[in-house]
């Protein structure tokens, strides 16, 4: 009998848990009925850009949940990572393709954008590192009561001053690349696609695998979830506290900043540029339920293709306000997100 | 190896531990009894840093550790095995296990400890993959006492672990915890159940109202008058 129990194939488990899980299989049904659609009625190539879009929200989302998650942060300058990030490959990109217009280099050229996406990411990383240090860690010794309602106002307050901040140094004006890859797009099954998606896809995947794997592999990954589900058992098995906090902001501000620079051709770099990509990275999160990582890269792709949808079928100027409406339907019909919420802390705080 | 010398606690205004002076050496297995609210839990905070004491001196291996983190204390090898467990819910057996070694950071040790401990409970290695919210209250305990051990640590404080039991998985839990001494680990055991923990162990300590009302060898502890009026009902 226990043999049978614990030998349970992959599919199995997961079609138990999707019978148990209503909300989720109705959702993730519409979602595929939904793709199905738009392949069948506009073509492939609308679904390619679902899955870039998806990526990013993905990758966006992904750092909310875990800051969510382990920190018990509603973290509302989400964007100004994204905005740092699209800064950092626009300056590190610029000076580099115009080196390449003068010097033809094939190698540097297909380098050159990753180059910006990993200087962006490397920034990202330490800002979330000095962020935490400086503003996060003493209101935590500080604090008694209320931190996440004192955190929500302090995020806010930061992405003011980092938005006002920004506009002062380098002005209000946009500053974006006509293109990364400058080569004809790819066709493929009939479609063409530009090799910009291809490349931003290819590092939203290559992230989201990496932080897969972080954090069920690895000890330090293991030690993040703990954090994240009793942060006294984690400090009793010697987990420091601490140190779990920063790593785990600077992870995030470092995948926001990484998916800023990866669709700088898509976004440009300007003051405000990150304000869109936090809302959407809340619906989804509200979506799947705070705090929840994983659910948060499915919901990135929910959402990228109810936005696809809503620019086909019924306008793009509707294309905030539909997903808007889904998430005041999730509010008022399961508030705690279609795959439940795992945060533990918020009911001890 | 341990030792508590006038330790006062307080939760903000309101002052828990008064005086409290214990002591265990090492490979004791020493009970700390008393009715409810009189400070044990408390006492085993104010060990492992999770409460700071506002006056006395915390001493561990002659060393001060009233004042650290706990991380920090727990790496310098007291295990603290919580009332309400602080099991990591929503991760395997074996994943909880894997965090009680954290502090080890050896790959070699860890696995070793990890056949130790599964030699210990067998019924945890049946269950490895199970995730540890959706086993039975038995077994959480069981697990959280696995996942004390993990670390291999010198003093293991124990925090009822009787509580809300059937009496024959009681008696699991309490064989394990003299197998354990029997291989050399100190143990402070808090217990609700005095009868059974005067049976097993060497010394104890009565706490009431805050402050250590009695001391000495449980053999003695047992006759005393009145700790059988008191705790024996006898």
């Amino acid at each position: 009998m226990e043999q049978t129990v614990t030998q349970r194939s992959f599919l199995d488990s997961l079609s138990i848990k999707l019978r148990n899980n209503v909300p989720a299989t109705i959702v993730i049904g519409l979602s595929i009925v939904l793709a199905l659609v738009i392949a069948v009625k506009t073509g492939p190539a609308q679904l390619a850009n679902v899955i870039v879009t998806g990526g990013m929200w993905a990758l966006l989302a992904a750092g909310l949940a875990l800051v969510f998650g382990v920190m018990n942060i509603p973290h509302f300058a989400h964007g100004e990572s994204f905005m740092v990030g699209t800064y950092v490959g626009y300056f590190v990109f610029t000076p580099l393709n115009n080196y390449l217009k003068d010097n033809p280099n094939g190698l540097l050229a297909f380098l050159a954008p990753m180059i910006g996406v990993v200087a962006a990411m490397l920034v990202g990383a330490i800002l979330g590192a000095v962020l935490e240090r400086l503003i996060f860690a003493p209101l935590r010794k500080r604090t008694r009561v209320g931190w996440v309602m004192n955190t929500f106002l302090l995020t806010v307050g930061l992405s003011f001053v980092l938005i006002n901040g920004t506009t002062l140094v380098l002005g209000p004006n946009f500053r974006g690349i006509p293109r990364y890859y400058n080569v004809p797009p790819l066709e493929f099954l009939g479609m063409r696609i530009a090799v910009d998606r291809i490349f931003a896809f290819v590092i939203a995947i290559i992230s989201i695998a990496v932080l897969t794997w972080f954090m069920q592999r690895t000890r330090t990954g293991r030690a993040i979830r703990a954090v994240a589900q009793d942060e006294t058992g984690a400090q009793l098995v010697g987990i420091n506290l601490g140190f779990i906090h920063t790593l785990t902001f600077s992870l995030a501000t470092a995948m926001a900043a990484m998916a800023g620079a990866a669709l700088l051709f898509m976004f440009q770099a300007y003051p405000t540029v990150g304000l869109k990509p936090l809302y959407f990275a809340w619906y989804v999160v509200m979506l799947v339920g705070l705090g929840n990582v994983y659910g948060a890269i499915v919901g990135g792709f929910i959402v990228a293709l109810l936005q696809t949808a809503t620019q086909q079928f019924i306008g793009i100027a509707w294309e905030d306000v539909v997903p808007t409406v889904v998430m005041i339907l999730i509010l008022i019909l399961i508030p705690s997100g279609i795959f439940g919420s795992e945060v533990k802390g918020i009911q001890e705080q | 190896m341990l030792e508590l010398k006038k330790v006062n606690t307080s939760y903000d205004f309101l002052q828990i531990l008064w005086d409290v002076s214990l002591q265990v050496a090492e490979g004791e297995f020493v009970a700390l009894i008393g009715p409810n609210g009189a400070g044990k839990t408390t006492t085993l905070r104010t060990i492992t840093g999770l409460l700071t004491p506002q006056s006395g001196e915390v001493l561990f291996r002659d060393q001060s550790i009233g004042h650290l983190a706990v991380h920090t204390v727990s790496r310098m090898g007291i295990s603290y095995i919580s009332e309400g467990l602080n099991l990591f819910t929503n991760m395997s057996v074996r994943e909880n296990l894997l965090l009680g070694a954290y502090a080890l950071n050896d790959k070699q040790k860890e696995l070793e400890t990890l056949d130790f401990v599964y030699h210990l409970f067998p019924r945890l290695k049946e269950r490895e993959k199970q995730l540890a919210g959706t086993m039975s209250g038995g077994e959480r305990k069981m697990l959280a006492i696995a996942r004390g051990m993990m670390s291999n640590p010198q003093l293991l404080l124990v925090d009822e672990p009787s509580l809300g039991l059937a009496p024959h998985l009681t008696n699991d839990v309490f064989r394990a915890l003299l197998e354990l001494r029997n291989r050399g680990v100190t143990i402070l055991l808090v217990e609700q159940n005095v009868n059974a923990t005067l049976e097993i162990t060497d010394r104890a300590y009565i706490l009431e109202h805050g402050r250590i009302a009695m001391e000495g060898p449980s053999r003695e502890m047992k006759a005393n008058q009145h700790v059988r009026n008191a705790y024996l009902g006898i």
